[in-house]
Protein backbone atom coordinates (compact mmCIF):
# COMPACT_ATOMS: atom_id res chain seq x y z
CA UNK A 1 0.00 0.00 0.00
CA UNK A 2 2.92 2.24 0.74
CA UNK A 3 3.26 2.80 -2.98
CA UNK A 4 -0.40 1.79 -4.46
CA UNK A 5 -1.66 5.01 -2.87
CA UNK A 6 0.70 7.35 -4.06
CA UNK A 7 0.50 5.93 -7.48
CA UNK A 8 -3.48 5.95 -7.45
CA UNK A 9 -2.99 9.39 -6.54
CA UNK A 10 -0.72 10.20 -9.22
CA UNK A 11 -3.45 9.03 -12.06
CA UNK A 12 -5.89 9.89 -10.70
CA UNK A 13 -4.53 13.33 -11.08
CA UNK A 14 -3.32 12.95 -14.54
CA UNK A 15 -6.61 11.98 -15.65
CA UNK A 16 -8.12 14.94 -13.91
CA UNK A 17 -5.55 17.25 -15.51
CA UNK A 18 -6.16 15.57 -19.23
CA UNK A 19 -10.13 16.48 -18.41
CA UNK A 20 -9.68 19.58 -17.29
CA UNK A 21 -7.69 20.60 -20.61
CA UNK A 22 -9.57 18.55 -23.56
CA UNK A 23 -13.17 18.46 -22.40
CA UNK A 24 -14.88 21.47 -22.47
CA UNK A 25 -17.09 20.63 -18.73
CA UNK A 26 -13.49 20.70 -17.25
CA UNK A 27 -12.84 23.54 -18.51
CA UNK A 28 -16.09 25.69 -17.31
CA UNK A 29 -14.97 24.18 -13.88
CA UNK A 30 -11.84 26.09 -13.98
CA UNK A 31 -10.34 23.22 -12.32
CA UNK A 32 -6.32 23.73 -14.44
CA UNK A 33 -6.27 27.46 -12.33
CA UNK A 34 -7.52 25.26 -9.13
CA UNK A 35 -4.57 22.85 -9.26
CA UNK A 36 -1.99 24.83 -10.77
CA UNK A 37 -2.66 26.95 -7.26
CA UNK A 38 -2.23 24.03 -5.44
CA UNK A 39 0.95 22.83 -6.48
CA UNK A 40 2.41 26.67 -5.97
CA UNK A 41 1.45 26.34 -2.14
CA UNK A 42 3.33 22.66 -1.83
CA UNK A 43 6.48 24.05 -4.27
CA UNK A 44 6.54 27.31 -1.85
CA UNK A 45 6.19 24.69 1.39
CA UNK A 46 9.18 22.90 -0.23
CA UNK A 47 11.41 25.73 -0.22
CA UNK A 48 11.08 25.26 3.58
CA UNK A 49 12.24 21.66 3.10
CA UNK A 50 15.45 22.75 1.02
CA UNK A 51 15.98 25.81 3.42
CA UNK A 52 16.39 22.76 6.80
CA UNK A 53 19.07 20.96 4.57
CA UNK A 54 21.20 23.79 3.83
CA UNK A 55 21.10 24.61 7.56
CA UNK A 56 21.87 20.96 8.62
CA UNK A 57 24.58 20.52 5.92
CA UNK A 58 26.35 23.96 6.84
CA UNK A 59 25.70 23.86 10.38
CA UNK A 60 27.75 20.71 10.55
CA UNK A 61 30.41 21.88 8.51
CA UNK A 62 30.37 24.94 11.21
CA UNK A 63 30.80 22.19 14.50
CA UNK A 64 33.07 20.19 12.75
CA UNK A 65 35.11 22.74 11.40
CA UNK A 66 35.49 21.05 8.03
CA UNK A 67 37.71 22.58 5.22
CA UNK A 68 35.86 25.96 4.21
CA UNK A 69 33.53 26.13 7.23
CA UNK A 70 34.07 30.02 6.94
CA UNK A 71 32.04 30.18 3.67
CA UNK A 72 29.11 28.27 5.66
CA UNK A 73 29.23 30.20 8.32
CA UNK A 74 28.76 33.28 5.67
CA UNK A 75 25.95 31.40 3.91
CA UNK A 76 23.81 30.64 7.11
CA UNK A 77 24.21 34.54 8.02
CA UNK A 78 23.30 35.38 4.42
CA UNK A 79 20.23 33.12 4.57
CA UNK A 80 19.31 33.79 7.84
CA UNK A 81 20.25 37.77 8.15
CA UNK A 82 18.21 38.30 4.60
CA UNK A 83 14.88 35.80 5.59
CA UNK A 84 15.09 38.13 9.24
CA UNK A 85 15.16 41.59 6.98
CA UNK A 86 12.24 40.25 3.98
CA UNK A 87 9.96 39.70 6.87
CA UNK A 88 10.56 43.03 8.80
CA UNK A 89 10.73 44.86 5.64
CA UNK A 90 8.92 42.96 2.73
CA UNK A 91 11.15 42.08 -0.09
CA UNK A 92 9.61 44.68 -2.70
CA UNK A 93 11.40 47.69 -1.43
CA UNK A 94 14.17 49.13 0.84
CA UNK A 95 17.10 47.77 2.05
CA UNK A 96 16.08 43.54 0.86
CA UNK A 97 15.27 44.99 -2.30
CA UNK A 98 18.84 47.19 -2.44
CA UNK A 99 20.69 43.98 -1.48
CA UNK A 100 18.75 41.39 -4.21
CA UNK A 101 19.57 44.21 -6.97
CA UNK A 102 23.47 45.23 -5.56
CA UNK A 103 24.31 41.41 -4.84
CA UNK A 104 22.04 38.89 -6.76
CA UNK A 105 21.61 40.73 -9.97
CA UNK A 106 25.59 41.85 -10.46
CA UNK A 107 26.48 38.13 -9.59
CA UNK A 108 24.08 36.47 -12.11
CA UNK A 109 24.88 38.68 -14.50
CA UNK A 110 28.54 38.48 -13.82
CA UNK A 111 28.49 33.73 -13.57
CA UNK A 112 25.89 34.33 -17.04
CA UNK A 113 29.01 36.15 -18.58
CA UNK A 114 30.92 33.76 -18.04
CA UNK A 115 29.21 31.53 -20.33
CA UNK A 116 31.28 33.28 -23.36
CA UNK A 117 34.59 32.20 -22.27
CA UNK A 118 33.31 28.54 -21.57
CA UNK A 119 31.81 28.46 -25.35
CA UNK A 120 35.44 29.35 -26.13
CA UNK A 121 36.91 26.22 -24.82
CA UNK A 122 34.08 23.93 -25.48
CA UNK A 123 33.97 25.49 -29.29
CA UNK A 124 38.44 24.53 -29.52
CA UNK A 125 37.30 20.95 -27.86
CA UNK A 126 33.84 20.74 -31.09
CA UNK A 127 35.68 22.01 -33.48
CA UNK A 128 38.84 20.05 -33.62
CA UNK A 129 38.61 18.34 -37.32
CA UNK A 130 38.82 14.60 -36.40
CA UNK A 131 36.35 12.92 -38.14
CA UNK A 132 33.95 13.97 -41.23
CA UNK A 133 30.81 14.80 -39.52
CA UNK A 134 33.68 17.55 -37.11
CA UNK A 135 34.98 18.59 -40.40
CA UNK A 136 31.20 19.54 -41.77
CA UNK A 137 30.35 21.38 -38.31
CA UNK A 138 33.61 23.15 -38.40
CA UNK A 139 32.34 24.21 -41.74
CA UNK A 140 29.27 25.48 -40.92
CA UNK A 141 30.50 27.31 -37.72
CA UNK A 142 32.76 29.50 -39.97
CA UNK A 143 30.05 29.88 -42.38
CA UNK A 144 28.07 30.97 -39.45
CA UNK A 145 30.16 33.39 -37.99
CA UNK A 146 31.18 35.33 -41.04
CA UNK A 147 27.49 35.41 -41.83
CA UNK A 148 26.54 37.39 -38.30
CA UNK A 149 30.15 39.07 -38.02
CA UNK A 150 29.91 42.17 -40.64
CA UNK A 151 33.43 40.73 -42.43
CA UNK A 152 31.03 38.75 -44.21
CA UNK A 153 29.20 40.42 -46.16
CA UNK A 154 32.25 42.58 -46.54
CA UNK A 155 34.66 40.15 -48.04
CA UNK A 156 31.72 38.14 -50.09
CA UNK A 157 28.01 40.07 -50.46
CA UNK A 158 24.93 37.43 -50.10
CA UNK A 159 26.75 35.63 -47.05
CA UNK A 160 24.81 36.54 -44.92
CA UNK A 161 21.76 34.99 -46.69
CA UNK A 162 23.58 32.08 -46.74
CA UNK A 163 24.08 31.87 -43.01
CA UNK A 164 20.09 32.76 -42.85
CA UNK A 165 19.56 29.53 -45.36
CA UNK A 166 21.74 27.72 -42.95
CA UNK A 167 19.56 28.33 -39.60
CA UNK A 168 16.24 28.93 -41.60
CA UNK A 169 16.42 25.47 -43.36
CA UNK A 170 18.49 23.03 -42.36
CA UNK A 171 18.66 23.88 -38.61
CA UNK A 172 15.33 24.24 -38.24
CA UNK A 173 14.03 21.14 -39.80
CA UNK A 174 16.79 19.11 -37.33
CA UNK A 175 16.01 21.26 -34.57
CA UNK A 176 12.32 20.29 -34.82
CA UNK A 177 12.67 16.73 -35.62
CA UNK A 178 14.06 16.28 -32.28
CA UNK A 179 11.62 18.70 -30.97
CA UNK A 180 9.27 16.44 -32.26
CA UNK A 181 10.76 13.27 -31.14
CA UNK A 182 11.41 14.93 -27.49
CA UNK A 183 7.82 15.42 -27.30
CA UNK A 184 6.79 12.09 -28.08
CA UNK A 185 8.81 10.69 -25.24
CA UNK A 186 7.59 13.17 -23.04
CA UNK A 187 4.29 11.62 -24.15
CA UNK A 188 4.58 8.38 -23.58
CA UNK A 189 6.57 8.57 -19.98
CA UNK A 190 3.57 10.43 -19.22
CA UNK A 191 1.63 6.93 -20.56
CA UNK A 192 3.84 4.97 -18.46
CA UNK A 193 3.07 6.79 -15.45
CA UNK A 194 -0.36 7.29 -15.75
CA UNK A 195 -0.48 2.92 -16.07
CA UNK A 196 1.69 2.84 -13.05
CA UNK A 197 4.52 1.10 -15.44
CA UNK A 198 7.06 3.93 -14.37
CA UNK A 199 7.44 4.58 -10.04
CA UNK A 200 11.13 5.91 -10.19
CA UNK A 201 9.89 8.97 -8.85
CA UNK A 202 8.31 7.15 -5.75
CA UNK A 203 11.48 5.98 -4.69
CA UNK A 204 13.39 2.45 -5.14
CA UNK A 205 13.82 0.37 -8.63
CA UNK A 206 10.90 1.92 -10.48
CA UNK A 207 8.94 -0.93 -11.11
CA UNK B 1 -22.37 31.86 -28.51
CA UNK B 2 -20.30 31.85 -31.71
CA UNK B 3 -19.89 28.33 -33.57
CA UNK B 4 -16.52 28.57 -33.29
CA UNK B 5 -16.06 28.59 -29.34
CA UNK B 6 -18.60 25.42 -29.28
CA UNK B 7 -17.25 22.44 -28.22
CA UNK B 8 -16.82 19.76 -30.61
CA UNK B 9 -19.62 16.86 -30.65
CA UNK B 10 -20.73 18.83 -27.47
CA UNK B 11 -17.91 17.71 -25.19
CA UNK B 12 -14.63 18.18 -26.49
CA UNK B 13 -12.59 21.90 -26.62
CA UNK B 14 -12.32 23.02 -29.94
CA UNK B 15 -8.97 24.72 -29.78
CA UNK B 16 -7.17 21.50 -28.55
CA UNK B 17 -9.47 19.07 -30.42
CA UNK B 18 -6.73 18.20 -32.91
CA UNK B 19 -3.62 17.86 -30.07
CA UNK B 20 -6.76 15.76 -28.16
CA UNK B 21 -6.98 13.34 -31.49
CA UNK B 22 -3.50 13.07 -32.29
CA UNK B 23 -2.40 12.33 -28.47
CA UNK B 24 -4.89 9.81 -28.53
CA UNK B 25 -3.64 7.96 -31.94
CA UNK B 26 -0.33 7.97 -29.77
CA UNK B 27 -2.44 7.13 -26.87
CA UNK B 28 -3.89 3.37 -28.58
CA UNK B 29 -0.51 2.97 -30.33
CA UNK B 30 1.08 2.41 -26.63
CA UNK B 31 -1.42 0.78 -25.50
CA UNK B 32 -1.46 -1.53 -28.36
CA UNK B 33 2.11 -2.23 -28.32
CA UNK B 34 1.75 -2.80 -24.50
CA UNK B 35 -0.80 -5.49 -25.12
CA UNK B 36 1.10 -7.31 -27.39
CA UNK B 37 3.86 -7.52 -25.21
CA UNK B 38 1.70 -8.60 -22.62
CA UNK B 39 0.21 -11.64 -24.83
CA UNK B 40 4.35 -13.00 -25.00
CA UNK B 41 3.85 -11.51 -28.97
CA UNK B 42 7.92 -10.55 -30.16
CA UNK B 43 8.30 -6.59 -29.39
CA UNK B 44 11.47 -4.52 -31.22
CA UNK B 45 14.00 -3.97 -29.37
CA UNK B 46 15.58 -0.99 -28.54
CA UNK B 47 18.96 0.09 -30.29
CA UNK B 48 22.18 0.64 -28.14
CA UNK B 49 22.57 3.66 -25.95
CA UNK B 50 26.05 4.45 -25.54
CA UNK B 51 25.15 6.76 -23.39
CA UNK B 52 23.31 4.88 -20.83
CA UNK B 53 25.78 1.67 -21.38
CA UNK B 54 28.32 4.16 -20.07
CA UNK B 55 26.97 4.99 -17.00
CA UNK B 56 28.30 1.64 -15.07
CA UNK B 57 32.18 2.34 -16.62
CA UNK B 58 31.53 6.07 -15.26
CA UNK B 59 30.83 4.26 -11.71
CA UNK B 60 33.44 1.72 -12.04
CA UNK B 61 35.78 4.46 -12.84
CA UNK B 62 34.85 6.39 -9.72
CA UNK B 63 34.97 3.71 -7.63
CA UNK B 64 39.24 2.75 -8.72
CA UNK B 65 39.67 6.03 -8.33
CA UNK B 66 38.32 6.06 -4.74
CA UNK B 67 36.25 9.85 -6.04
CA UNK B 68 32.35 10.36 -5.78
CA UNK B 69 30.02 10.41 -8.51
CA UNK B 70 27.73 13.67 -9.22
CA UNK B 71 24.44 13.45 -10.25
CA UNK B 72 22.36 16.74 -11.23
CA UNK B 73 18.51 15.51 -11.89
CA UNK B 74 18.13 18.77 -13.74
CA UNK B 75 17.36 22.31 -13.15
CA UNK B 76 13.62 21.81 -13.87
CA UNK B 77 10.34 21.15 -11.76
CA UNK B 78 9.12 18.27 -10.45
CA UNK B 79 6.21 18.98 -13.72
CA UNK B 80 9.09 18.72 -16.05
CA UNK B 81 8.88 15.45 -17.75
CA UNK B 82 12.51 15.27 -18.24
CA UNK B 83 12.78 15.18 -14.40
CA UNK B 84 10.49 12.08 -13.93
CA UNK B 85 12.37 10.76 -16.75
CA UNK B 86 15.59 11.46 -14.76
CA UNK B 87 14.65 9.65 -11.44
CA UNK B 88 14.94 6.00 -13.10
CA UNK B 89 18.57 6.76 -14.09
CA UNK B 90 19.45 8.54 -10.68
CA UNK B 91 17.18 5.24 -9.44
CA UNK B 92 19.87 2.68 -11.67
CA UNK B 93 23.21 5.21 -10.71
CA UNK B 94 22.27 5.32 -6.80
CA UNK B 95 21.92 1.11 -6.30
CA UNK B 96 25.28 0.65 -8.77
CA UNK B 97 26.55 3.46 -6.34
CA UNK B 98 25.68 1.76 -3.49
CA UNK B 99 26.46 -1.80 -4.34
CA UNK B 100 30.45 -0.91 -5.23
CA UNK B 101 29.96 1.21 -1.70
CA UNK B 102 31.48 4.69 -4.02
CA UNK B 103 29.72 8.35 -2.93
CA UNK B 104 27.16 9.45 -4.61
CA UNK B 105 26.35 13.43 -4.99
CA UNK B 106 23.16 14.53 -5.83
CA UNK B 107 22.42 18.68 -5.88
CA UNK B 108 19.26 19.79 -6.66
CA UNK B 109 18.05 23.23 -7.50
CA UNK B 110 14.37 22.69 -7.11
CA UNK B 111 13.04 21.46 -3.70
CA UNK B 112 10.59 19.53 -4.44
CA UNK B 113 12.51 17.50 -7.14
CA UNK B 114 15.39 17.52 -4.00
CA UNK B 115 12.81 15.95 -1.44
CA UNK B 116 12.10 12.88 -4.24
CA UNK B 117 15.77 12.53 -5.52
CA UNK B 118 16.42 11.96 -1.52
CA UNK B 119 13.76 9.55 -1.17
CA UNK B 120 15.10 7.40 -4.30
CA UNK B 121 18.33 7.73 -3.30
CA UNK B 122 17.68 6.36 -0.22
CA UNK B 123 14.83 3.28 -1.25
CA UNK B 124 17.82 2.32 -3.75
CA UNK B 125 20.26 2.25 -1.25
CA UNK B 126 17.92 -0.08 1.24
CA UNK B 127 17.20 -2.24 -2.08
CA UNK B 128 20.90 -3.01 -2.32
CA UNK B 129 21.41 -3.95 1.05
CA UNK B 130 23.60 -1.11 2.29
CA UNK B 131 20.97 1.67 3.78
CA UNK B 132 23.89 2.68 5.92
CA UNK B 133 25.97 3.69 3.36
CA UNK B 134 23.42 5.75 2.54
CA UNK B 135 24.56 9.57 3.36
CA UNK B 136 21.90 12.23 3.38
CA UNK B 137 24.21 15.66 3.40
CA UNK B 138 25.44 14.17 -0.52
CA UNK B 139 21.67 14.79 -1.40
CA UNK B 140 21.77 18.42 -1.28
CA UNK B 141 19.55 21.47 -1.97
CA UNK B 142 21.69 24.17 -3.52
CA UNK B 143 19.95 27.50 -3.97
CA UNK B 144 16.79 28.16 -6.15
CA UNK B 145 18.14 30.87 -7.94
CA UNK B 146 19.83 29.04 -11.11
CA UNK B 147 22.95 30.88 -11.22
CA UNK B 148 23.92 30.58 -7.21
CA UNK B 149 23.15 27.02 -7.97
CA UNK B 150 25.93 27.04 -11.14
CA UNK B 151 28.04 28.50 -8.52
CA UNK B 152 27.49 26.37 -5.70
CA UNK B 153 27.98 22.94 -8.19
CA UNK B 154 31.06 24.63 -9.48
CA UNK B 155 32.74 25.80 -5.99
CA UNK B 156 31.60 22.39 -4.91
CA UNK B 157 33.20 20.17 -8.10
CA UNK B 158 36.48 22.25 -7.30
CA UNK B 159 36.31 20.49 -3.37
CA UNK B 160 35.26 17.44 -4.15
CA UNK B 161 36.60 16.63 -7.47
CA UNK B 162 34.03 13.74 -8.48
CA UNK B 163 35.64 11.33 -11.01
CA UNK B 164 31.98 11.25 -12.72
CA UNK B 165 29.43 13.69 -13.68
CA UNK B 166 26.11 12.79 -15.03
CA UNK B 167 23.76 15.29 -16.04
CA UNK B 168 20.28 13.97 -17.01
CA UNK B 169 16.96 16.68 -17.00
CA UNK B 170 16.08 20.01 -18.55
CA UNK B 171 19.05 22.50 -18.04
CA UNK B 172 19.72 25.72 -19.45
CA UNK B 173 22.86 28.47 -19.86
CA UNK B 174 24.34 27.03 -17.07
CA UNK B 175 24.96 23.69 -18.35
CA UNK B 176 27.87 24.83 -20.12
CA UNK B 177 30.04 26.23 -16.78
CA UNK B 178 28.92 23.20 -14.78
CA UNK B 179 30.02 21.10 -18.01
CA UNK B 180 33.12 22.93 -18.47
CA UNK B 181 33.72 23.10 -14.86
CA UNK B 182 33.88 19.18 -15.13
CA UNK B 183 35.98 18.82 -18.22
CA UNK B 184 38.71 20.75 -16.29
CA UNK B 185 38.94 18.37 -13.22
CA UNK B 186 38.89 15.90 -15.41
CA UNK B 187 35.08 14.12 -14.51
CA UNK B 188 33.72 11.62 -17.49
CA UNK B 189 30.95 13.23 -18.21
CA UNK B 190 27.53 11.79 -19.29
CA UNK B 191 25.22 14.34 -20.46
CA UNK B 192 20.85 13.89 -21.33
CA UNK B 193 18.59 16.43 -21.93
CA UNK B 194 15.56 17.51 -23.96
CA UNK B 195 16.04 20.82 -23.98
CA UNK B 196 17.11 21.56 -28.02
CA UNK B 197 19.09 24.49 -26.67
CA UNK B 198 21.53 23.21 -24.63
CA UNK B 199 21.82 19.80 -26.53
CA UNK B 200 24.94 21.32 -29.21
CA UNK B 201 26.92 21.93 -25.88
CA UNK B 202 26.51 18.22 -24.21
CA UNK B 203 27.40 17.17 -27.79
CA UNK B 204 30.50 19.02 -27.91
CA UNK B 205 31.79 18.93 -24.26
CA UNK B 206 30.29 15.64 -22.96
CA UNK B 207 31.91 12.19 -23.01
CA UNK B 208 28.42 10.91 -24.13
CA UNK B 209 25.23 12.42 -24.66
CA UNK B 210 21.48 11.74 -24.85
CA UNK B 211 19.68 13.82 -26.98
CA UNK B 212 15.81 14.24 -26.98
CA UNK B 213 13.60 11.52 -27.13
CA UNK B 214 16.38 8.98 -26.08
CA UNK B 215 16.50 10.44 -22.44
CA UNK B 216 12.62 9.13 -22.20
CA UNK B 217 13.42 5.53 -23.58
CA UNK B 218 16.30 4.89 -20.87
CA UNK B 219 13.72 3.67 -18.22
CA UNK B 220 12.47 1.06 -20.51
CA UNK B 221 16.37 0.15 -21.98
CA UNK B 222 17.40 0.16 -18.09
CA UNK B 223 14.30 -2.14 -17.29
CA UNK B 224 14.37 -4.54 -20.18
CA UNK B 225 10.87 -5.45 -19.96
CA UNK B 226 8.79 -6.16 -23.08
CA UNK B 227 5.67 -4.03 -21.73
CA UNK B 228 8.31 -0.57 -20.85
CA UNK B 229 9.71 -1.41 -24.12
CA UNK B 230 6.24 -1.57 -26.32
CA UNK B 231 5.40 1.87 -24.62
CA UNK B 232 8.94 2.99 -26.66
CA UNK B 233 7.91 1.36 -29.69
CA UNK B 234 4.76 2.69 -29.18
CA UNK B 235 6.10 6.23 -29.30
CA UNK B 236 7.78 5.46 -32.51
CA UNK B 237 4.91 4.44 -34.59
CA UNK B 238 3.83 8.58 -33.12
CA UNK B 239 6.90 9.64 -34.78
CA UNK B 240 5.36 7.80 -38.34
CA UNK B 241 2.09 9.53 -37.96
CA UNK B 242 3.81 12.51 -37.71
CA UNK B 243 5.98 11.98 -40.28
CA UNK B 244 2.78 11.39 -42.68
CA UNK B 245 0.76 14.71 -41.35
CA UNK B 246 4.37 16.24 -42.18
CA UNK B 247 4.34 14.87 -45.90
CA UNK B 248 0.70 15.17 -46.23
CA UNK B 249 1.64 19.40 -45.28
CA UNK B 250 4.23 19.66 -47.64
CA UNK B 251 1.99 18.19 -50.50
CA UNK B 252 -0.99 20.36 -50.00
CA UNK B 253 1.18 23.41 -49.40
CA UNK B 254 2.69 22.63 -52.87
CA UNK B 255 -0.43 21.46 -54.80
CA UNK B 256 -2.46 24.56 -53.18
CA UNK B 257 0.42 26.69 -53.55
CA UNK B 258 -0.20 28.17 -49.95
CA UNK B 259 -0.26 27.22 -46.45
CA UNK B 260 -3.84 27.69 -46.17
CA UNK B 261 -5.51 24.64 -46.89
CA UNK B 262 -7.83 22.10 -44.28
CA UNK B 263 -4.66 20.76 -42.66
CA UNK B 264 -3.76 23.77 -41.39
CA UNK B 265 -7.00 24.80 -40.82
CA UNK B 266 -7.72 21.58 -39.09
CA UNK B 267 -4.29 21.43 -36.89
CA UNK B 268 -4.93 25.24 -36.17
Amino acid sequence: MRKQGPMIICTLAGLILIFSRYFQVGRDLGMLTTWDRWFMLSSGMAIGVGAINLTILHAKNVMRRTQYWQSSVILLVCMYGYMALAIHQTTGAGIPLWIFQSFMVTANSTLFSMVVFFIFSAAFRAFRIRSREAALLGLVAIITMFGVAPIGDALIPGWSGLKDWLLDVPNMAGFRGIQIGAYLGAFATAIRILLGLERAHMGGGGR
Amino acid sequence: MLVADQPVLGIFARDLFPAFVLAAAVAVAVFFMIQRARSGASIPLIRRLPGIEALEEAIGRSTEMGKPVHYIPGLGDIRDPMTIASFAVLSFVSRLTASYDVRLICTNRNPVVYAIAEEVIRQSYLEAGRPDSFNPDDVRFMSDAQFAYCANVVGMLVRERPAAQILYGNFWAESMIIIEQGALIGSIQIGATAQVHQMPWFVACCDYALLGDEMYAASAYLSKEPVMTGTVVGQDIGKYICFVLILLGVIMSTVVGSNDHFLTRWLQ
